[in-house]
């Protein structure tokens, strides 16, 4: 600390060392042992793990965008929204039975719940909201959706209150405690990781998979390709446009649920209110890198932003003492991409209008 | 004015209608924040959903300085020049975000200077030279006194502003006694209505003009001749001091800053919300919306600790009506309590969708369009049409 103390500067005072000569000599060391195989392969893991959850909160917003050019700031709020309705649902129904394969099922059952949930109210909130403006400058559905946040955060934070759902202790023990199987570590080889890393791992390539299907494989997923072309011939085609954008948003809004279902049960997230924002600026992150817009562009960004997310956890808890660094460097991630391709990975210009 | 109200007939129902004199003073700072936010968005079209690191920036400035933490700047630094320098760093911090980002327009643009601005709040949350607890921010540790506003050099025109500890001016022109917040009311308001006047005479300049052309049609402007990089990033940078200036007023008010009430982008989102409430490409527009803003919380919401409509209602609604089961055992003053009780973002986020939906211009801009003009031109023509008739 008399380092930091001595030189305010940003290399000196971020790094908790104790004498600089020895600085290089450290480096050289966690560098040999950040590329070890098991350390490798361990934070492999991890980042696919995290790619899985990025890839869950992101893949509504990009077909969101994909298809109107709405930039869906509730996007947040509504996986936020599926945490705690998940959460609701597991301690109704796991209060009911217990044991591993009970409680996988009650996860199973929280997942479709929250997923209809918002996915009627993802449904209303476009009719109700988002359709009046369509015509309108992009930047006034930004706007709408910026305002729906307040309202659907507040609305959330009411609740929890006026219920004291978080203190309840049904909650945190059902919340909190998770099936043998999952909480266990695996190891294969000298590398270990959790149940619960492969279990997110499955289910967000359980989505992928889903979404491509439903994208390439039907009727609805190739109105939502071609009206991401050119949605004024697709109405003058005979294609109820209107309907369409009703339905993706509410599918949208479902992954979000879904989503959230996912979050609320890693212990690392959980179910609160400010979950809103804190997935909703990782989720902008992934659907920007990859170019707004395009599916195949928020995988490779949530592998990308995975891999970094999970690689700087590592160097933070091994060498840098910097709290923020995995934070820090996801956003850096954001600029970088942006400066060097302005319209993200995979994007084109002039996606949705914009 | 506050004072003959409260104390007159309708006393109850003033002190649960009217804003507090702190309320005014931040809607003073943070609209003038609004208002740089404004020129930049609501003036060339580009939304700048980063316009916190430069309000940060001005605010963590003026508390490091008096901190004595900043080199060259001791804790004996005028405040004025502060100020300026707080602006200044802003405009370096908006440069150099802004030669970047502008390369790129709508959505990416607002995402990039986001990114920018969530690099630095992480950074400054988590960076141990600013405080020992960065987390929870920094206060002004150094001097008790107050930070000095007035004409550099003239100690008789300054006056100390800050919530707690600065001046009182009594007997002045023999009737006049203001408290220490109402001091820096008139102070802080002095050193705004310099920047409102300053950001009024650039958007009525050819170069705010040209802003307007970028952003009715950037083709063409730049078919017309017009640098329209440089354009935009000259009102960047002055948006920049502008939002500078604004933290640094904050900072010397409050004599603290945390990195969520300065650099988080949900800052930024606050100043959206005045704009769009008050009048999206109005400079005077965001004050007014940031008023309406202050005053919808502060009345629904007994955070400010004052008036607002749920110690009045606690008051004048009889027993018998609160005690009135509503709903599954909810009373009425449950209910009252439930939904009242610092919960004014709900409200000010419905009053903001009705806005988004229905007011697309804002209360000035629809003002405007009622009148036919600007309301300083306007009113004075209805006024004489009204008195010839």
């Amino acid at each position: 600390m008399s380092v930091a103390a001595a030189v305010p500067s940003l290399a000196a005072s971020t790094l908790a060392v104790p004498s600089p000569s020895a600085l290089p000599l450290q480096f050289a060391d966690a560098l040999f042992e950040f590329l070890s195989p098991s350390t490798l392969a361990e934070v492999f893991v991890r980042g696919v793990a995290e790619a899985s959850l990025y890839v869950m909160i992101a893949a509504g917003l990009t077909l969101v965008f994909g298809l109107m050019g709405v930039l869906n700031f509730a996007h947040g709020s509504l996986t936020m929204l599926g945490a705690y309705i998940g959460g609701l649902v597991l301690v109704a129904v796991v209060g009911q039975s217990s044991g591993g394969a009970a409680r996988l099922l009650a996860f199973g059952v929280a997942v479709v719940v929250a997923f209809g949930l918002l996915a009627a109210l993802g449904g209303g909130v476009e009719i109700g909201l988002i359709r009046p403006i369509y015509d309108r400058p992009p930047l006034y559905q930004i706007l709408l959706t910026f305002g729906l946040t307040l309202v659907l955060d507040e609305i959330a934070r009411i609740l929890v209150l006026f219920y004291g759902l978080q203190p309840s202790t049904v909650w945190q023990d059902v919340l909190g405690t998770k099936p043998q199987f999952l909480a266990a570590s695996i190891g294969v080889g000298g590398v270990s990781a959790s149940g619960l890393e492969l279990f997110q791992i499955a289910f967000g390539v359980l989505t992928v998979v889903g979404v491509h299907l439903f994208l390439t494989r039907t009727r609805y997923g190739l109105f939502v390709r071609a009206g991401g072309e050119d949605s004024e011939m697709l109405s003058a085609l005979g294609v109820d446009v209107r309907r369409v954008f009703t339905v993706v948003f509410a599918l949208g809004t479902g992954i979000a649920g879904a989503a959230g279902v996912l979050l609320a049960w890693d212990p690392s997230w959980g179910a609160s209110v400010p979950l809103a924002a804190e997935t909703l600026l990782p989720a902008f992150v992934v659907v920007i890198v990859g170019g707004l817009g395009t599916f195949r562009g928020t995988i490779v960004a949530a592998v990308i932003v995975g891999m970094v997310d999970s690689s700087m956890t590592w160097w933070f808890q091994n060498f840098i003492d910097f709290t923020g660094l995995p934070e820090m460097v996801v956003f850096l991630v954001l600029v970088i991409t942006l400066i060097v391709k302005p319209q993200g990975l995979y994007g084109v210009s002039e996606v949705g209008g914009h | 004015m506050y004072s003959v109200l409260v104390n007159s007939g309708l006393s109850a129902e003033f002190v649960a209608l009217l804003p507090r004199i702190e309320t005014l003073v931040v809607v003073l700072f943070f609209g003038l924040f609004a208002m740089s936010f404004d020129f930049i968005s609501g003036y060339t079209g580009y939304l700048s959903f980063g316009h916190a690191a430069f309000y940060g920036t001005g605010a963590y400035l003026v508390v490091l300085a008096a901190n004595g933490k900043i080199p060259m700047l001791g804790p004996e630094t005028p405040f004025m020049l502060l100020i300026v320098l707080a602006g200044l760093a802003a405009a370096v911090v908006a440069l150099a975000i802004g030669s970047v980002s502008f390369r790129l327009s709508g959505v990416y643009f607002a995402m990039i200077t986001l990114g920018f601005s969530q690099v630095l709040y992480v950074f400054v949350r988590d960076w141990d030279f600013v405080s020992s607890a960065p987390r929870d921010g920094v206060a002004v540790t150094g001097s008790l006194d107050g930070f000095r506003i007035g004409v550099p050099g003239v100690d008789g025109l300054s006056v100390a502003i800050g919530q707690l500890t600065g001046d009182t001016i009594e007997g002045l022109f023999g009737f006049i006694d203001l408290s220490p917040t109402e001091v820096s009311f008139y102070a802080i308001g002095a050193v705004v209505l310099v920047c409102y006047f300053a950001l009024q005479r650039l958007v009525h300049s050819p170069f705010g003009r040209t802003l307007i052309a970028i952003r009715e049609n950037e083709e063409r402007a730049r078919a017309v001749g017009y640098n329209t990089y440089a354009y935009k990033l000259a009102a960047f940078v002055v948006s920049g001091f502008f939002a500078g200036v604004a933290g640094a007023l904050f900072a010397g008010f409050r004599r603290s800053v945390t990195p969520e009430n300065g650099f988080y982008f949900l800052v930024a989102g606050d100043a959206l919300l005045a704009s769009i409430i008050g009048g999206f490409g109005t400079i005077a527009g965001p004050l007014f919306g940031h008023l309406f803003d202050e005053t919808v919380r502060e009345f629904l919401s007994k955070e400010g600790g004052g008036g607002g409509l749920l110690p009045y209602l606690r008051a004048n609604v009889g027993d018998a009506t609160l005690a009135t089961e509503l709903y599954n055992g909810l009373t009425v003053a449950e209910a009252i309590d439930t939904f009242l009780n610092g919960h004014a973002a709900l409200y000010v986020g419905l009053v903001f969708v009705l806005f988004v939906l229905y007011v697309p211009n804002g209360l000035l801009g629809t003002a405007r369009d009622r009148m036919g003009g600007t309301l300083a031109k306007a009113v004075p023509r209805h006024v004489r049409r009204w008195l010839n008739e």
